[in-house]
C-alpha cells in the first residue's frame, strides 16, 4: 500500500519554510506591504533565496536539488499559511523547471533571487511580472521568453490585495523563443501547488478562528464554549484532513502525466481549495464582525482561497479532468485505487 | 386563500413606478444603480429629502409625521419598486425603519414632533450605537456609561461597527446609567447629536475596501436631559422593541434588490457560457426557488392580521434570507469565474456581483448572527432548554 509517512529531508525544508515564513510573513509584514504597496519585502524574498526554498525543484544540472513535487508541495502549504505574498510557488515551482527542462544552463536559473513568471493559457493573466527576471510567454504551444520590459504590462486589480496581475501585451520580435515545452505538466504542477498552497490557507483559517473563539468573550463566556462556534471549526478541519493526503497523493504521482494523474491533481485542487473557501468563510463568521473588517486579516485567506481555485484551471475544468478518467477508464472495485495496489 | 395584490395595490404599484422610473432616469439619474452605501454621500442626502418632498420618505408612518399610512403590503410594493427602478440604497434606513418607528412607539409627543417630521423629510439622517468592543452578540453588557448632571446627560466610552456614523447627524445609543448595574438592567436609550466636541467617528475598513462602518468615541459627550426615549432603565426594553422592526416588515421589500441580484447573476451566466454548466444552472434554479420562498413567506406574512403571529415569522426571516443571499453571493462569483476576481478599474472597487460576495460575508453576522437567530428560533420560537451560558 502506500506509505503516507515524510522522509527527513522533506519534513526539515518544511519546517525551515515554516519558520522563515512565521517570522517574516504575518500580520506585521502584511500590513507593512498593503500600506507600502511595494511590490516585495526584500529581506524576505532574499531570505527565501538564500535558503533555498526555491531550489528543490530545479534539476541539479540547473544548480538545484532535484527534489519532487511532494518535497515542494510542503513548501508551498507553508506559503498558504502564511499568506506569503511573494512569487515563491509559481516561480520556483512551475516556470523554473519548465524552463530548465528547455534549456537547463539558461542564466536566469542561475540566481536564485531572480522571479520568473509564467504566462499560461488556463491563466488569462499573469502574476508578478513587472518583478520578474524573466516571463515565460505562450504562443502555439511554443515557449517564448522575454523581459518585463520587453512586453506591455498593464497591472490589473485582483481581489486579493497581494496578487499582482498584469495583462501582458507581446510580439515576438522583441522576445526570445525557446521551443516546444510542455504546458500540460505546467498545469499540474501550477493546480497541485495551489492545492498544497489550499491546505495551508484552510488550516491558517481554522487556528484563527480557534485562538479567537477561546479568547472572545460574549454572555461570559468564551464563544468556544458554544456548540454553534464549535462544530463549525471542527466541520472545517474534517474537510483539511481529508484533504491533505489527496494532495500528497497527487504530488507523488504527478510525474506519470496520464489520465489517472491528471485526475488525481484535479481531485485534489478541488478538494484542497474548497477546504480552505470554506475554512476562510467560516472563520469569518466566528470572528464576526471583526473577521468583516479589513485589518483583522482573515480575509486575505478567502481572497487567496478564491484567486487559487480559479488559476491553474477552474474548477469546472478539473472536475471535467475527472469526469474524463470516469468515462474513459475501467471502473469497478478494483480500479478505485489501481494505480496504488500496482506499486504496492 | 388568494395570492396576488388588490387592485387598488396594483393601481398604487404603477403610481410608485412612475415616479420613481421619473427620478432615476431625470435629476437623480446619477446615482442610479449604485450598490454601495458610501458612494456619493451629499447627492444621497438630497436625494432623501427629494424623497421627503414628494411623501416617499417614510410612507408607513402616519400622515401627521409627513407619512402616507401606507398598508404593509403598499409598503412592500413601494420597496419592490423602489428596487426595481435602480434606485440607490436608502442611507437613512435607520432612521425611518427603526429610529422612527422606536420614537412612534415609546416617544413622547414632544420627541415625536422634535424627531419626526425631520426624519420623513431626509433633513436628520440616524445610525445606530447599540454594538461595543465587548458587546456584540451579548448586547447586554454595553460598558458605555451616562450620567446625569446639571441638566444634560454625559456620555463615556465607545460604539463600534456604527454604519454611516460619518454621514450622520443622530446617533441612539444604549448607554449603562446605573452605577454597578449589570445586563438587561440599568440601561438607558438616548438619542445625541453627532456634531459635537465629544464625539469621534473612526472609520473601519470593511473587507470590500468601503468604510461604511466606524468606531464612535464619547468623551463627556452631551445631550440635553430630556434626550432619554422611555425611561431611566427602560433602554433594554426599547431596544428590544427596536430589533424587532429592524427583523420585520423593514425586510419585506428586500426581495426585489435581490430580484436584481439573481437576475444580473442569470444575465452574466448566459453571457460568459456559465448557464451551460450543467451545476451552475442547477444552482441557480435553487436560487430562484429560494427567492420564490420568500416571496411566499412575505405574502403569508402580511395577510396575516394578527401582529403577534407576525412577529414569530420575522424570527425565521432574518437567517433565511441571510443564508440565501450569502449562498448567492457564492454562486455569483463561480458564475464569473476568473473574470469575477478582477476590479473593473485599477482601485481596490467591485462591481456589483464580487460586491455582492463580499458585502455578503457580512448578511450572516449583523442584526444577529446565524448562530443567535437559531438559538432564538429554537429558545424562543421551539420552547427548547436554554443552552448554558455565563452569568449574565
Ligand atoms: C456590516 C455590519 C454593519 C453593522 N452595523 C452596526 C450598526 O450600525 N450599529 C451597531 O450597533 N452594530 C452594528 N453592527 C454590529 C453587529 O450588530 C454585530 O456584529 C453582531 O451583533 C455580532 O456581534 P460581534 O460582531 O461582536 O460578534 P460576537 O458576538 O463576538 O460573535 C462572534 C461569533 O460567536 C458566535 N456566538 C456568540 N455568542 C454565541 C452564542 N451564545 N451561541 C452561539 N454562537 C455564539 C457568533 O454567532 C459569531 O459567530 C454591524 C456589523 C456588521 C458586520
Amino acid at each position: 500500500m502506500m506509505d503516507f509517512t515524510l522522509n527527513e529531508e522533506q519534513l526539515m525544508f518544511a519546517e525551515t519554510a515554516r519558520q522563515l515564513f512565521a517570522d517574516m510573513s504575518g500580520p506585521d509584514q502584511w500590513l507593512e506591504q498593503m500600506e507600502s504597496g511595494a511590490a516585495r519585502i526584500e529581506a524576505r524574498w532574499n531570505a527565501i533565496a538564500e535558503n533555498g526554498l526555491g531550489l528543490l525543484l530545479l534539476p541539479e544540472a540547473s544548480g538545484g536539488m532535484g527534489l519532487g513535487e511532494l518535497d515542494f508541495a510542503l513548501i508551498a502549504e507553508q506559503a498558504g499559511y502564511a499568506a506569503l505574498p511573494d512569487p515563491l510557488v509559481e516561480s520556483a515551482g512551475v516556470a523554473a523547471p519548465l524552463l530548465a527542462a528547455i534549456d537547463p544552463e539558461h542564466p536566469l536559473l542561475a540566481d536564485p533571487s531572480v522571479s520568473i513568471a509564467i504566462q499560461h493559457p488556463q491563466n488569462p493573466l499573469v502574476a508578478d511580472a513587472d518583478v520578474a527576471g524573466g516571463i515565460i510567454l505562450h504562443r502555439d504551444g511554443e515557449a517564448w521568453l522575454a523581459a518585463p520590459d520587453q512586453v506591455t504590462l498593464t497591472p490589473r486589480e485582483s481581489i486579493d490585495p497581494f496578487r499582482r496581475l498584469f495583462a501582458v501585451a507581446w510580439d515576438t520580435a522583441s522576445a526570445t523563443r525557446l521551443g516546444q515545452a510542455d504546458w500540460d505538466l505546467a498545469l499540474d504542477r501550477g493546480a497541485l501547488f495551489s492545492a498544497a498552497q489550499g491546505l495551508g490557507l484552510a488550516q491558517r483559517a481554522v487556528d484563527m478562528a480557534v485562538d479567537y473563539a477561546k479568547d472572545r468573550q460574549q454572555f461570559g463566556k468564551p464563544i468556544g464554549t458554544y456548540q454553534a462556534v464549535k462544530h463549525h471549526l471542527a466541520t472545517a478541519q474534517v474537510a483539511i484532513e481529508f484533504a491533505r493526503p489527496v494532495v500528497q497523493a497527487a504530488a507523488a504521482e504527478l510525474a506519470h502525466g496520464d489520465v489517472q494523474s491528471r485526475a488525481r491533481v484535479s481531485h485534489a485542487k478541488l478538494v484542497a481549495l474548497e477546504a480552505a473557501d470554506n475554512a476562510a468563510r467560516i472563520s469569518i463568521q466566528v470572528h464576526g464582525a471583526m473577521g468583516y473588517s479589513w485589518e483583522v486579516d482573515v480575509h486575505l485567506f478567502l481572497k487567496r482561497a478564491l484567486a487559487l481555485t480559479n488559476s491553474w484551471g477552474t474548477p469546472y475544468f478539473h472536475r471535467q479532468r475527472v469526469a474524463q478518467r470516469i468515462f474513459t477508464q475501467p471502473t469497478g472495485p478494483d480500479q478505485t485505487f489501481a494505480r496504488e495496489i500496482e506499486h504496492a | 386563500m388568494k395570492l396576488g395584490f388588490s387592485e387598488a395595490e396594483e393601481a398604487f404599484r404603477a403610481e410608485c413606478a412612475a415616479w420613481l422610473q421619473a427620478q432615476m432616469t431625470g435629476e437623480f439619474a446619477d446615482i442610479r444603480g449604485i450598490h454601495t452605501l458610501t458612494d456619493m454621500p451629499e447627492r444621497r442626502k438630497e436625494w432623501e429629502q427629494h424623497l421627503g418632498k414628494h411623501g416617499w420618505g417614510c410612507i408607513g408612518w402616519p400622515r401627521q409625521w409627513g407619512g402616507r399610512d401606507a398598508t404593509l403590503a403598499e409598503q412592500v410594493i413601494f420597496a419592490e419598486e423602489y428596487a426595481r427602478s435602480g434606485a440607490p440604497g436608502r442611507i437613512n434606513h435607520i432612521g425611518i425603519e427603526l429610529a422612527g418607528p422606536t420614537i412612534l412607539a415609546f416617544g413622547t409627543e414632544e420627541q415625536k414632533q422634535r424627531f419626526l417630521p425631520d426624519i420623513a423629510a431626509g433633513k436628520t439622517i440616524f445610525c445606530q450605537g447599540f454594538s461595543e468592543p465587548n458587546a456584540g452578540s451579548d448586547l447586554a453588557s454595553v460598558r458605555t456609561k451616562g450620567r446625569l448632571e446639571s441638566g444634560e446627560w454625559v456620555v463615556n466610552g465607545q460604539k463600534i461597527w456604527t454604519s454611516l456614523a460619518h454621514i450622520s447627524d443622530w446617533i441612539f445609543v444604549v448607554a449603562r446609567t446605573e452605577e454597578g448595574s449589570k445586563g438587561p438592567k440599568g440601561l438607558t436609550f438616548l438619542m445625541m447629536p453627532l456634531d459635537q466636541d465629544g464625539i469621534e467617528v473612526r472609520g473601519i475598513r470593511q473587507i470590500n475596501g468601503d468604510a461604511e462602518f466606524n468606531e464612535t468615541f464619547f468623551t463627556d459627550a452631551r445631550c440635553p436631559a430630556d434626550s432619554l426615549i422611555g425611561n431611566i432603565g427602560d433602554g433594554w426594553k426599547i431596544a428590544m422593541g427596536l430589533l424587532a422592526f429592524e427583523r420585520g416588515v423593514s425586510t419585506l421589500g428586500q426581495q426585489m434588490g435581490f430580484r436584481n441580484e439573481l437576475d444580473a447573476i442569470i444575465a452574466a451566466a448566459k453571457d460568459n457560457g456559465a448557464a451551460n454548466d450543467p451545476l451552475i444552472r442547477q444552482r441557480i434554479a435553487k436560487a430562484e426557488i429560494g427567492l420564490r420562498l420568500m416571496r411566499y413567506g412575505a405574502l403569508r406574512m402580511l395577510s396575516n392580521s394578527d401582529h403577534s403571529k407576525i412577529d414569530g415569522a420575522a424570527l425565521t426571516y432574518k437567517i433565511q434570507w441571510a443564508s440565501w443571499r450569502r449562498d448567492l453571493g457564492e454562486l455569483a462569483m463561480d458564475v464569473l469565474g476568473q473574470a469575477g476576481e478582477i476590479a473593473g478599474g485599477s482601485a481596490y472597487e467591485w462591481g456589483m456581483l464580487p460586491n455582492l460576495f463580499l458585502f455578503s460575508r457580512s448578511d450572516t453576522i449583523y442584526g444577529g448572527t446565524n448562530q443567535i437567530q437559531r438559538n432564538l428560533i429554537a429558545e424562543r420560537g421551539l420552547g427548547m432548554p436554554r443552552e448554558p451560558r455565563g452569568d449574565l
